[in-house]
C-alpha cells in the first residue's frame, strides 16, 4: 500500500502529466491532454511513434496524400505503455489514430491490477471532449435533468424587476 | 412514482416516491426546509448567519454544521481556498446578498481566509469580526440529503429527490439523467445512469444578473468564473456531489479526485470543450 502522501501525490497531478510521466512516447501521450501537436516529429519514419512496435496497425491510409514530410503513417496504432506503480510494474494500453502526422484519436485502455492501480488509471482515462453537442430534451428518454434552469421565484423576481428597469 | 412539489431555500424542490408521503411526511420536509433556512440563508434577516454577519462572536450551529464544516476544510484545502466558506462578503459585494440586490457595491474582491480570525470547527464558529458565512458551494446538496434521511426514517426506500440540479436517488431501478445544455434548456449534452446516489450539477449562466456577475465565484479573487460554464459531479451523497460541483469551478477534477477518489465529474468549459471522468465523457452525446 502506497502511504497516504504518496497516493495524494501522485493522483493530484493534472491528468497528461500523469500519463506523459507514466509511459514511453510523451510525445504522443500529450495528445490525451487535447493540445495535440500539428504533426509528430519525434522518431524514426516507419515505426511506431511510442517507440515500441505496434500490435496493430489497421486502417492505414498511407498512400493517399500523404507527403513525405510527415514521418507516421496514417493509421491506427496500439501499445502497451508500462510503468512502476506504488503496487509494482503496471501497463496501459495506448490506441491512437495518425492522420497526415496529426494524431486524431486517442483512447487508453485500462488494464488494472489491483484496486488502487485501478483508481489510477480510472484517474488516466479522464477524458477531454472537443465540443459538447446537444440533444432535444424530448427526444430523450430520461427520468430527470441534471440542470439548473429551475430557479427559485425570488431570484426571478428580482431579475424581472432589473430587467424592466434597465428598459 | 408519487410526486410532491414546493419551493425551499429559494427554489424548487420535487420528491418522487413510489408510495405516497402523506401529509404528516410532507410537512415533516417543509419543516426541515424552513428550519434550514432558519439556520442557513444569507437572504433573511432573521437567520443565525445573519446574525453572525451582524455581531461576530462565538455561535454554536446544529449539527449538520460538522459535516458541512468538514467538508468545506478538504474543499478549501485541495483548491487552494478557491472554495471558501467565508466567501459571503465577496458575494454581497457583487449584489448576491439579502433582497437580491443584484447591483455590485464595488469591483470584486477577495474572501477573508479561513484562518483564526475566522473559526468554523463542528458546530462551532468563532469571529473575531462579523463575516459572512456561505455555504452556498454544498448546502443545496446537505438539504437535499437530509430530506433524504427522512424518508428513509420513515421507510422509504425508492426515491428520488431533485432539488434543481442537486439530485439523490435510491432504490432498485437506476434512473437516466440528462445533462442540460448550459446554454440551451431545452437540450441535454449527455445522459447518465444514477442508483443510490448523487448526482449535482452546477452553471453559472442562470443565475446571472448582467455583465458577467454570476453567484460562482473564485474565492481567492471574488470575481465570478469565466472559463468554466457548467459542472456535474456524483459522489455517493448529495452535500459532496454539490461541493465537488462547485469546486470544479476553481480547480481541475484530476486534482479534486485526489482528495476525493469516489467521484465522477465532468466540467463544461466556456470554449464548449468537455473535460471528465470516463463516466461522464462516455455518456456526452457526439
Amino acid at each position: 500500500m502506497p502511504s497516504p502522501s504518496t497516493l495524494r501525490r501522485f493522483t493530484s497531478q493534472p491528468a497528461r502529466q500523469v500519463v506523459l510521466g507514466a509511459l514511453a512516447g510523451a510525445s504522443l501521450v500529450g495528445a490525451v491532454a487535447g493540445c495535440a501537436p500539428s504533426n509528430v516529429s519525434a522518431g524514426t519514419e516507419g515505426r511506431a511513434p511510442s517507440g515500441s512496435v505496434p500490435t496493430t496497425a489497421t486502417s492505414a491510409s498511407a498512400a493517399g496524400g500523404s507527403s513525405v514530410s510527415h514521418a507516421y503513417r496514417d493509421g491506427t496504432y496500439s501499445t502497451d505503455g508500462h510503468y512502476t506503480s506504488p503496487n509494482g510494474p503496471e501497463t496501459v494500453g495506448v490506441t491512437l489514430t495518425l492522420k497526415s502526422g496529426v494524431v486524431t484519436d486517442v483512447q487508453i485502455t485500462e488494464h488494472p491490477t489491483s484496486a488502487n492501480t485501478r483508481l489510477f488509471q480510472k484517474h488516466f482515462a479522464s477524458g477531454i471532449k472537443d465540443v459538447v453537442v446537444g440533444k432535444k430534451l424530448d427526444d430523450l428518454n430520461v427520468g430527470v435533468v441534471a440542470g439548473s434552469s429551475l430557479t427559485g421565484q425570488g431570484f426571478n423576481d428580482a431579475v424581472s424587476v432589473i430587467k424592466g428597469e434597465a428598459s | 412514482m408519487e410526486s410532491f412539489k414546493f419551493e425551499a431555500i429559494g427554489t424548487l424542490f420535487e420528491v418522487r416516491t413510489a408510495h405516497p408521503l402523506g401529509d404528516g411526511l410532507e410537512w415533516a420536509l417543509l419543516n426541515e426546509a424552513e428550519r434550514f433556512d432558519w439556520v442557513w440563508s444569507r437572504f433573511r434577516p432573521d437567520s443565525l448567519v445573519a446574525q453572525m454577519r451582524a455581531n461576530g462572536g462565538r455561535w454554536d450551529l446544529p449539527a449538520e454544521s460538522s459535516r458541512l464544516s468538514a467538508l468545506y476544510s478538504r474543499l478549501y484545502r485541495v483548491t487552494d481556498g478557491g472554495v471558501n466558506p467565508w466567501v459571503g462578503s465577496s458575494l454581497e459585494r457583487l449584489g448576491y446578498g439579502p433582497g437580491y440586490e443584484l447591483v455590485p457595491v464595488g469591483g470584486p474582491e477577495p474572501a477573508p481566509s479561513w484562518d483564526a480570525q475566522h473559526l468554523w470547527q463542528g458546530a462551532a464558529v468563532v469571529l473575531a469580526h462579523p463575516a459572512v458565512l456561505d455555504i452556498g458551494a454544498a448546502g443545496k446538496g446537505l438539504l437535499v440529503d437530509l430530506f433524504g434521511a427522512i424518508l428513509e426514517e420513515a421507510g422509504h426506500s425508492e426515491y428520488l429527490i431533485d432539488g434543481s440540479g442537486d439530485i439523490r436517488h435510491a432504490g432498485s431501478e437506476p434512473i437516466r439523467a440528462a445533462l442540460e445544455h448550459p446554454y440551451q434548456p431545452d437540450e441535454a449534452i449527455g445522459v447518465v445512469e444514477l442508483q443510490n446516489g448523487a448526482l449535482c450539477a452546477s452553471a453559472g449562466n442562470r443565475r446571472a444578473w448582467g455583465d458577467g456577475l454570476h453567484h460562482l465565484l473564485d474565492a481567492r479573487t471574488g470575481a465570478p468564473v469565466e472559463t468554466v460554464v457548467a459542472t456535474w459531479a456524483m459522489a455517493e451523497d448529495a452535500m459532496t456531489a454539490d461541493g465537488i460541483a462547485t469546486a470544479l469551478f476553481v480547480c481541475p477534477g484530476a486534482d479534486l479526485v485526489g482528495e476525493f477518489p469516489a467521484i465522477e465529474w465532468l466540467q463544461v468549459f466556456s470554449d464548449g470543450h468537455a473535460e471528465g471522468s470516463p463516466a461522464f465523457i462516455e455518456g456526452l452525446f457526439t
